[in-house]
């Protein structure tokens, strides 16, 4: 189901036509550049079919090694952990391992496209998981007809697993996913499009609101679009100490309050939805995005990717000095450039041609780093929090300005850091197997998280991996 | 997994035994109608979400005009309009409908029938329901009914739940299919 809001009035074709030539220009060159690395990227991965490979990490010295390795060995490691559960995080690999599951039911844009397509991308997130956390992640798409089902497997197949990925799974379903795979397991379970997001939000939020002079506690706050990123966003922002009703969520219908039409009906199809709409009441507002940006200190629209569906007006009605976030990806619901013209003091967007990016990578490794070095039982919006706050102050370590609310993923030097937040947040709400000091966690996060860019680096120089064949792109960027 | 809480079914509320709900029940008249259309359309609009065969009419909102005024003006009916107080003074915030059928073959012969309860969303998780329906069942009893019944969709877990709390059990089953 799409979650996503637009503009009242002139339909997105409209918005679409208002876009100045140079936009249009930049939109048809980022069309052109999309193709160019599709076709690149369905050659490429017919040429290394595929993108992780799991890859020994004991010494085989000689086939009488595998009597450690394998049996007779390793009955006694196997009869350590029937005795001890537990042990299975230090005796195996289980520390260190994430599943990345999906059922294929919203894949990046392209929608319900089922699991085995899903695959490519998981493999993608695999890889990101290994080179930015250190965390050997698995694609683990699943062929489920229905939520229960889809539960049921990953609950199956959770004993191999020290953390689960939920990925790419389509709005609402993916709330009651989450909450329940969460009841229901010891381990982490994550869902970017959730979490993530909204992590990342929240940072650039809390620098964006540090820059201009504001509190969470006296800032009024547009969501427009109520989809899990936005959603989930709220929450955190309430519990962050956000008055709930200073905080007006806009979808399709417009505001989202406790007396609208569909709100019965939201609270049987959407409860998350339903239970925000009662607690925000639309921020004391009733009506569409134009109401609910009036006066409005901060703005952030994760919906639909049409510039225009954040109009300039709307930036200029906002309150002195305003935030926008315009989080659609490819496009922008606003150009940055629109909007500091309409007087936006500080704009972020999804893309990383832009300053600000709020980008799900400034948080997924390092929260799983956190998380699995302490062996996790769950985790809380607390640790969510932490991570979000880390991330804040590793932007503040390098100095705030309007183009510098947020790390960019060079800054890697900032990661570590988050992942150690991550895991005393972990130890302190008292979720950690493995309890450790702030710098021993900082210690294992980064020799962890640097491993992964000498191995690759290793193991092109031996001609372990294939160098990249030549193309019409992507010489340049060999590695 | 499940909404907080379904429109027609308040949950029970932190102490059952809370007396001052912050609402103010009355009986309905004649000029609640048109405050109370909306919210009756409302509680069908959610029902709808349960089957299709509860889909609710083009003409829905004549119709409920219509059965509010005929049960308003009946005494074997009961019809209460829940008011906000504060802010929400005077402002209609919720209904219980009701009436009295006829038993032939049973015992007790009059049964209290609960059609619908609605609750704006504000006003939900409060004790209200729970008022709502101690209310209505001291109406229906003051009628002559010696047992209280409801009706709502089959797929409403909630609501089965809210009644099965308060000592209600299905008795009659309605299977549906379309012709």
């Amino acid at each position: 189901m799409a979650e996503s809001a637009t503009a009242p009035g002139p339909p997105a074709r409209v918005g679409r036509r208002r876009v100045v030539p140079a936009e249009e220009a930049i939109e048809k060159r980022r069309e052109d550049q999309t193709e160019v690395l599709g076709r690149r990227a369905v050659e490429l991965s017919r040429f290394y079919g595929g993108k992780v490979e799991t890859v020994p990490k004991v010494p085989v010295r000689s086939m009488h090694d595998f009597s450690l390795w394998y049996t007779p060995g390793v009955a006694k490691v196997s009869r350590a952990i029937a005795d001890d559960p537990d042990l299975a995080f230090e005796l195996t690999g289980r520390w260190n391992t994430v599943a990345i599951a999906t059922d294929g039911s919203r894949v990046l844009g392209l929608g319900d496209i089922g699991p085995v397509a899903a695959l490519p991308v998981m493999e993608g997130k695999a890889l990101l998981f290994k080179f930015l956390g250190g965390v050997d992640a698995f694609p683990v798409p699943i062929r489920a007809s229905t939520p229960g089902e889809f539960m049921a497997a990953v609950e199956a197949i959770s004993p191999a697993f020290g953390g689960i990925n939920l990925e790419d799974i389509a709005s609402p379903k993916c709330f009651a996913i989450l909450e329940e795979l969460t009841k229901r397991l010891d381990i982490p379970v994550w869902h970017d499009d959730q979490l993530g997001t909204a992590a990342a939000t929240v940072a650039g939020l809390l620098n964006a609101l540090a820059l201009t002079g504001r509190s969470v506690k006296d800032t009024r706050t547009v969501l427009l679009g109520a989809g899990a990123a936005n959603l989930v966003a709220a929450r955190i922002l309430i519990s962050l100490g956000h008055d709930p009703h200073r905080l007006t969520l806009v979808d399709q219908k417009g505001i989202l309050h406790a007396e609208r039409d569909d709100v019965d009906e939201l609270s049987v199809r959407n409860p998350w939805k339903y239970r925000l709409a009662l607690k925000t009441d639309g921020g004391g507002r009733t009506g569409d995005v134009a109401r609910a940006v009036e006066g409005a200190d901060v703005l952030v629209a994760a919906s639909t990717p049409v510039p225009g569906t954040v109009r300039p007006e709307h930036v200029r009605a906002m309150a002195r000095d305003p935030i926008v976030f315009a989080l659609a990806n490819p496009v922008p619901e606003i150009w940055p450039e629109v909007a500091r013209g309409a007087g936006a003091a500080v704009v972020a967007t999804g893309r990383s041609d832009f300053p600000n990016q709020v980008n799900n990578s400034l948080i997924f490794p390092a929260v799983f780093r956190g998380v699995l070095d302490a062996r996790a039982r769950s985790i809380t919006d607390e640790i969510v929090i932490a991570a979000a706050r880390e991330l804040a102050r590793g932007a503040e370590r390098r100095g705030l300005d309007a183009h510098h609310i947020l790390p960019t993923m060079e800054e890697s030097e900032v990661f570590p850091e988050v992942a150690a937040a991550v895991a005393d947040a972990t130890v302190r709400g008292g979720l950690a197997r493995r309890k450790l000091s702030h710098n021993e966690f900082l210690d294992h996060a980064r020799t962890l998280m640097a491993r992964p860019t000498r191995l690759v680096r290793t193991l092109a120089r031996a001609h372990l991996t294939r160098p990249m064949p030549r193309g019409a792109i992507g010489r340049r960027r060999a590695t | 997994m499940t909404p907080d809480e379904p429109a027609s079914h308040p949950a029970e509320s932190p102490s059952p035994s809370a007396p001052a709900a912050p609402i103010h029940l009355r009986a309905a008249v004649a000029g609640d109608i048109p405050a109370l259309v909306p919210l009756l359309l409302r509680l069908k609009r959610l029902n709808e979400e349960f089957d299709p065969l509860l889909k609710v009419r083009d003409d829905a909102d004549a119709q409920a005009r219509q059965v509010l005024r005929a049960q308003i003006a009946d005494p074997k009916a009961v019809v209460l309009a829940a008011e906000g107080i504060g802010a929400d003074k005077d402002k209609v915030v919720g209904f219980v409908r009701a009436l009295v059928r006829e038993r032939p073959f049973y015992a007790p012969e009059h049964e209290g029938v609960i059609l619908d309860i609605y609750l704006l969303p504000l006003y939900r998780r409060r004790g209200v329901g729970e008022y709502l329906l101690r209310e209505v069942s001291l109406a229906l009893k003051a009628r002559g009914a010696g047992v209280v019944t409801a009706e709502f969709p089959a797929q409403n877990e909630i609501a089965a739940r809210f009644y099965a709390k308060r000592g209600f059990r299905p008795i009659t089953a309605i299977h549906a299919r379309s012709l």
